[in-house]
């Protein structure tokens, strides 16, 4: 009777350990450069084994004022600039993305599948996307429109799943009925019943698709021509040019907004959001 | 015959004069709730002609063109060159396996990671749970970044690995080969496996498991019988998903230069001579490449996909 408990087999025995240990080395290879770059920031030196001389702020000031040799620029100039875009990016998704979201959430119509399947899957990534434009508007790559349009065709399927996932946890037809019977326009019913009801999803997606925006690399390199960096290009200036701790530094501003989105995202209560960013 | 085919022509013009005009004017509540739908997918439309369709087009036209920056005449030159030239087919060749090998080892990793997520009563789950999910958000530049922190000159683990062999750390620094390439890609895409598998576990029917280990299966043989089938699609989506992110990885080597693939050869005819019509091919032949696989991937198995 005993041995059919096999209690003795070898996975009864080391199955837990060994996917525990997959798990801590998983954590530690994730979450340990971050630490370090972090850490390794506020040091001045970093030759040995580890960073030395602590704790010293010259390396954020490097990357927060600027250092002043060359075309470098500070992060402050990027921050702003890449904010702007990103937060257009974001206005143009807002307009796109929560009409469509309602759509497939709200009516069962034909080609649904497909329209869901266009809105939540990116259609090409940043640099395949990124030689589209500079082929077709090459005249836009200077000004930081064709920056933002990108931005938001690239970004459009993050706020279109977070809306969608606030509008699946409500009763759309429900409340569409309600508003429509006590004697609303549809658009009404739109404007003032439904998008506001979805608030927590919006804010959510327009926070998720903003970093992203802040963030994208790809499409940023390949369209980006002159003028102020965007912060991803700022960061990769940092990391291919700039010494090893200020790159740590300018790293570490990024991990800071990250963070930053995190904890505001969390405030929400938007879990879901969270887990996906 | 000719008749019938001016009365189709003739009648499909009155279906579309018929469905604009209910479109403008409904009169029914069904052709409102279509003029609705519509109206809620136009926005989204405008967006993807403007800034992906036309873009997408041009760019499919300048491949083909025999001008190097304006679109004339037609030429397959460049596709001739993509197919003929052993340097292309060297570079496709190292951007499948190495997608594959990469996305193969981060589902290996995930599902594990996503068991113990799952099964296990593990401390301070949330901070677990913020720390897996924080590369998402990283750049690929930033991937780079973390993997020079772990294996360059001075990386920690080259300190550790030159300590246990004795040798330089400059000699076991591997962040800039393809070892390190490797970890790079694993770095971005285990997270993104595992946004997806975590779904799929908490589904699992855990009735099945109990039963499977009452009946006397080892935890190996429940996973590999019991959990296993149950997790497929999962395991399945998340291969098609890292598998493409896998292949539009390119902020990464740009940095590291482990391995020349595809999009950096993209980004170097653009910058060697800006040769936007061998880019252009390059980049169409990888667009309906990824579009090719995901079609037929989403239809022949059961896979479960998002973002």
């Amino acid at each position: 009777m005993s041995e059919r408990f096999q209690q003795g087999s070898l996975s009864a025995r080391y199955g837990r350990p060994f996917v525990k240990l997959v798990l801590a080395l998983t954590l530690f290879f994730l979450a340990f450069p971050v630490v370090m770059t972090f850490v390794s920031s506020f040091a001045s030196d970093w030759f040995g084994v580890f960073p030395t001389g602590f704790v010293t702020t010259a390396n954020w000031e490097d990357v927060i004022v600027g250092t002043g040799v060359g075309a470098d620029v500070a992060v402050g100039s990027s921050l702003v600039y890449s904010t702007g875009l990103a937060l257009g990016g974001v206005v143009i998704n807002l307009i796109v993305g929560v009409p469509i979201a309602y759509a497939v959430a709200r009516y069962d119509f034909w080609g649904r599948d497909w329209v869901n399947v266009f809105a939540i899957l990116p259609l090409a990534p940043g640099i395949i996307l990124g030689v589209a434009f500079l082929r077709t508007y090459p005249d836009l790559s200077t000004s930081g429109i064709a920056l933002i349009i990108g931005y938001s065709l690239l970004k459009a399927p993050y706020m279109v799943m977070a809306v969608q996932s606030s509008f699946q946890s409500m009763d759309l037809q429900q409340i569409e009925e309600s508003a429509r019977s006590l004697g609303a326009s549809w658009p009404r019913t739109f404007l003032t019943v439904i998008v506001p009801n979805a608030k927590t999803g919006i804010i959510a997606g327009s926070i998720i698709s903003w970093t992203l925006a802040a963030a994208e690399f790809n499409f940023s390199y390949i369209v980006y021509s002159r003028g102020t960096p965007p912060l991803a290009i700022f960061l990769f200036n940092n990391i291919t040019n700039a010494s090893f701790l200020n790159a740590a530094a300018a790293v570490s501003v990024f991990f800071l907004l990250i963070a930053l989105v995190t904890i505001a995202l969390q405030i929400i209560g938007n879990r879901g959001a969270v887990r996906r960013i | 015959m000719g008749a019938d085919h001016v009365s189709t022509d003739t009648r499909a013009a009155e279906s579309v004069q018929a469905t604009l005009k209910s479109l403008v004017s409904p009169a029914s509540e069904r052709q409102r709730e279509i003029r609705r739908i519509v109206a809620l997918c136009i926005p989204f439309s405008i967006l993807l002609v403007f800034s992906g369709v036309f873009p997408l087009t041009e760019m499919f036209r300048i491949s083909f063109s025999e001008s190097r920056l304006v679109t004339e005449g037609f030429t397959v030159e460049y596709y001739r060159t993509l197919v003929t030239d052993p340097y292309y087919r060297n570079i496709a060749f190292n951007t499948l396996w190495f997608a594959a090998a990469t996305t193969v080892t981060s589902i290996c990793v995930a599902v594990p990671v996503a068991h113990a997520l799952e099964k296990y009563a593990l401390p301070a789950k949330s901070v677990i749970l913020t720390v897996l999910s924080f590369p998402n958000s990283l750049p690929g530049i930033v991937a780079a970044f973390m993997i020079i922190i772990l294996f360059g000159n001075t990386g920690v683990l080259s300190n550790v690995f030159a300590f246990l062999s004795g040798q330089s750390r400059i000699d076991v620094a591997i962040a800039t080969s393809v070892g390190g390439l490797f970890f790079a890609y694993i770095y971005s895409m285990i997270p993104r496996a595992l946004l997806l598998l975590r779904g799929t576990y908490a589904e699992v029917n855990t009735d099945a498991e109990e039963a499977a280990r009452a009946l006397g299966a080892t935890p190996l043989q429940t996973f590999r019988y019991v959990t296993l089938p149950q997790i497929k699609p999962g395991v399945i989506g998340a291969f098609i998903l890292v598998f493409r992110t896998g292949l539009a990885i390119f902020g990464t080597v740009l940095i590291l230069k482990g391995l020349l693939v595809w999009t950096l050869q993209i980004d170097r005819e653009l910058a060697q001579g800006f040769n936007i019509a061998q880019a252009s091919a390059m980049a169409t032949v990888w667009f309906f490449f990824v579009f090719g696989f995901t079609v037929l991937a989403l239809r022949y198995t059961s896979a479960e996909v998002s973002i």
